[in-house]
């Protein structure tokens, strides 16, 4: 579903690195007819392998999803009903649909602007001011990244306790009693408790990201800045963001699509979308439509309506982060 | 020349790619054995019986050849064969699981009629397979799902679910357990005084066993009949609001912790909350002596079951059976071969081995022969007050976006944190009911 992530290049940007596929071989001498065509064949050889595996695992399942949305299918019988538009007539109808729908809106923004604020603000400060045992933090930062979901919910099952868990223990190990929460049970905070979990997952990898497109802005540029009198909060926006900001566009249409997926394997292992449907997502609506309702064809339905949505945010996000490149 | 290798390299590699995804092919050996697909899930009760009953029918039928899947969760696993057209012969897998497959087999109409198998004489045995069942176990709609006389699923385990409790617990505190719901509130102020709540549940999803016992308690077997066949309006009855008045009450007196752990993380909190003494009863199956026994307990701690209290003194009092089934799907291959086979699971032989691992079927006088915390449970079958209650939702055409169970149990999590009313959650199954009996089957 990431068709459209990567925005078309700008004159101005880098030229393109040639990729191993489209380099020719060239000798001296007279280049040979026969010999390009050669190369043309082999290059296609090479190419189809790929081809094979993308046209089967990606353009043949894609297209699939988009025709059994369009049709009353169990999952299993031979009789497959072509009901139209019908599915998608149902869904507007579908209070529980339109509560996934919200609280994947929901759960994307504040998870994005969590991530991408807090992943931004640590790698600045951990670039920029020489932190003592900074390696140390980056790695424990990163660990969550490399944990199974599974082990995520187990852990935050611990730490969401309402009776011994981690953070209600410690609001009264600081006597903020009230402000204990039913972490998991509260319908009203439970999609929150899932987006956190969401942030403390994924934060340590851009952070990581967004380090080493930092590292690599030249020193000077900040020597001189800070000759100029620039502070650091001046530097980090008007030097640090605007050069990494290609980057930063690229990951942020790679974290949305991540995200969407990310909501459903952390709802299903968690809360299982309870209590009473208040933490669905798009996704684990779609799973429970197509297999648990035995709908099958009106999942797919879902499904298309989450491929639109992801085409569209990614193609909103590219369109709004569009600045010119700079260079250093 | 060396080009041309490599493009006949790559395209051999493309080609086995392919070749890759393909089947590897049905080996069927021709020593002319049948093959007979079994799929079982694994479930509390473990493989090995089942091992040891294909053991036993193989050797009394050398010309089959019995292969047996089995896993935890077996959907997943014989799923995608299905969609390829290969189905396995006999399946051992009830309803309500996540994945729901029996149900939507169920509702495609793709299951083999089995009531010819109840006709079938039992191996080793004078007396056909109908009779040698509990009466009362087959013919209703867990076993024929469309209502009428034709059996699709046959019953294969049984167990009794309804409330949970420490028997240590009122003994120690000289408590009776409530048989009326009266006596049942009375128990719950008074339990309040001292710090336990009533009720919890493990999560919403366990309330099945209870609303189908409540519905029968309330309405009668036939109102229950009518509820599980969304007859029109039912939802509005005078019962029907007294089934959720009386609910409602109870879950007034809901352990605080129960909706924060009722999800599939958390689940066991609720069930240790029995175990520490926070809450009396929940709703739950005999599994769950099996499930917690590794768990920490209060001293003199001792499970027992109790059916749902009754509405008026004296009442029939009804136990919600949680029935497992076996089936077989009608694009097996081996029909026959399958229905010998089922004939032959409720043969003593194969009763014998079943019930070592705790597996009871509804056999004629199988429960006297228990041993253990099972033979409690069981023998409140035979009180002439209680009535075992089988079935569950009719299965209709699928209605998008429309599943009843849920809108029935899952909102107690919303009542509980007053986050929904009794009144819309009345209207809310209203609305459900009348889109499934629409739909019809």
């Amino acid at each position: 579903m990431t068709t459209l992530s990567t925005p078309p290049r700008q004159p101005a940007a880098r030229p393109v690195k040639k990729t191993g596929a489209t380099f020719r071989r060239t000798r001296p001498g007279a280049p040979d007819r026969t010999r390009k065509r050669g190369d043309t064949r082999f290059v296609l050889a090479c190419l189809l392998p790929a081809l094979v595996l993308f046209a089967v695992f990606m353009v043949y399942p894609t297209v699939n999803v988009f025709r059994m949305s369009l049709y009353t299918w169990s999952g299993f019988s031979p009789d497959m009903k072509f009901v139209g538009l019908d599915n998608f007539r149902h869904l507007l109808d579908d209070r529980q649909f339109v509560r996934a729908f919200q609280n994947t809106v929901a759960l994307l923004v504040v998870v994005t602007v969590a991530t991408m604020g807090m992943a931004l603000f640590l790698a600045a400060i951990m670039t920029r001011q020489k932190l003592r045992g900074g390696n140390l933090l980056r790695f424990v930062l990163y660990i969550p990244n490399i944990l199974s979901v599974v082990v995520i919910a187990a852990i935050f099952s611990a730490v969401y306790d309402q009776n011994n868990g981690l953070l209600n223990g410690s609001l009264r190990a600081v006597s903020l009693d009230t402000w204990q929460q039913v972490w998991l049970g509260d319908q009203k905070l439970v999609l929150y408790s899932v987006g956190m979990a969401m942030v403390w997952q994924s934060l340590g990898y851009y952070m990581v990201l967004y380090m080493s497109s930092m590292a690599s802005i030249p020193e000077e540029l900040y020597e001189a800045s800070s000759l100029d009198g620039a502070s650091a909060v001046r530097q980090f926006f008007s030097l640090t963001l605007p050069l990494i900001w290609q980057n930063l566009r690229t990951s942020l249409t790679f974290f949305v699509m991540s995200a969407v997926n990310l909501s459903f394997v952390l709802v299903r292992a968690m809360t299982g979308g309870g209590p009473d449907g208040s933490s669905e997502v798009l996704l684990s609506y779609m799973y429970k439509q197509a297999y648990t309702n035995s709908s099958y064809g009106y999942g797919m339905a879902i499904g298309v309506v989450i491929f639109a949505f992801s085409f569209l945010v990614s193609l909103l996000v590219s369109r709004a982060t569009r600045r010119e490149p700079l260079q250093f | 020349m060396r080009r041309s290798f490599a493009f006949a390299g790559t395209t051999v590699m493309a080609l086995s790619l392919l070749v890759g995804c393909s089947s590897a092919g049905d080996s069927d050996s021709g020593s002319g054995r049948t093959t007979l697909k079994v799929a079982a899930l694994e479930g509390g009760y473990g493989k090995d019986m089942y091992n040891k009953v294909i053991e036993a029918y193989e050797s009394s039928h050398p010309e089959v050849d019995v292969q047996l899947q089995i896993s935890k969760s077996i959907e997943d696993e014989i799923t995608p064969n299905m969609k390829a057209g290969k189905y396995p012969d006999v399946v051992v897998l009830g309803q309500g699981r996540e994945a729901g497959l029996t149900e939507t087999l169920i509702k495609d109409k793709a299951l083999e009629d089995l009531t010819p198998v109840l006709d079938a004489k039992v191996p080793g045995g004078k007396q056909t397979v109908g009779e040698k069942l509990t009466d009362g176990i087959v013919g209703n709609l867990n076993t024929n799902p469309y209502g009428t006389d034709k059996t699709y699923l046959m019953p294969m385990y049984y167990s009794p679910t309804g409330l949970f409790y420490n028997k240590g617990l009122f003994k120690e505190k000289g408590w009776d357990v409530p048989a009326t719901w009266d006596e049942m509130f009375e128990l719950g102020d008074k339990a309040k005084k001292e710090g336990i709540a009533l009720f919890t549940y493990p999560t919403a999803g366990y309330l099945d066993s209870y609303f189908y016992a409540l519905l029968a308690d309330v309405g009668g077997e036939q109102f229950y009949q009518d509820v599980m066949t969304y007859k029109q309006g039912v939802w509005k009855t005078a019962n029907a609001k007294k089934v959720l008045d009386i609910t409602t009450k109870l879950l007034g007196y809901a352990e605080k912790s129960t909706v924060g752990y009722a999800n599939e993380q958390d689940f066991t909190k609720n069930q240790q909350s029995i175990l520490d003494n926070k809450a009396l009863f929940m709703p739950n199956g005999t599994w769950i002596t099996g499930e917690m026994a590794d768990a920490p307990r209060s001293d003199g701690f001792e499970w027992g079951l109790t059916p749902l209290p009754s509405v008026n003194e004296g009442g029939t009092r009804y136990l919600t059976t949680s029935v497992e089934s076996v089936w077989v799907p009608s694009a097996a291959k081996n029909k026959d071969e399958a229905q010998k086979f089922i004939a032959f699971l409720y043969s003593d032989e194969a009763a014998k081995i079943f019930a070592t691992s705790n597996a009871i079927q509804p056999v004629k006088g199988l429960s006297d022969s228990l041993t253990g915390e099972s033979t409690e449970f069981y023998s409140l079958y035979d009180d002439t007050s209680v009535s075992a209650l089988v079935g569950g939702f009719a299965s209709t055409n699928p209605v998008e976006g429309v599943d009843i169970k849920s809108t029935l149990f899952d909102t107690a999590n919303s009542i509980i944190s007053g986050d929904t009313t009794e009144a819309k959650w009345q209207a809310a199954l209203d609305e459900a009911s009348e889109k499934l009996r629409q739909a019809g089957n």
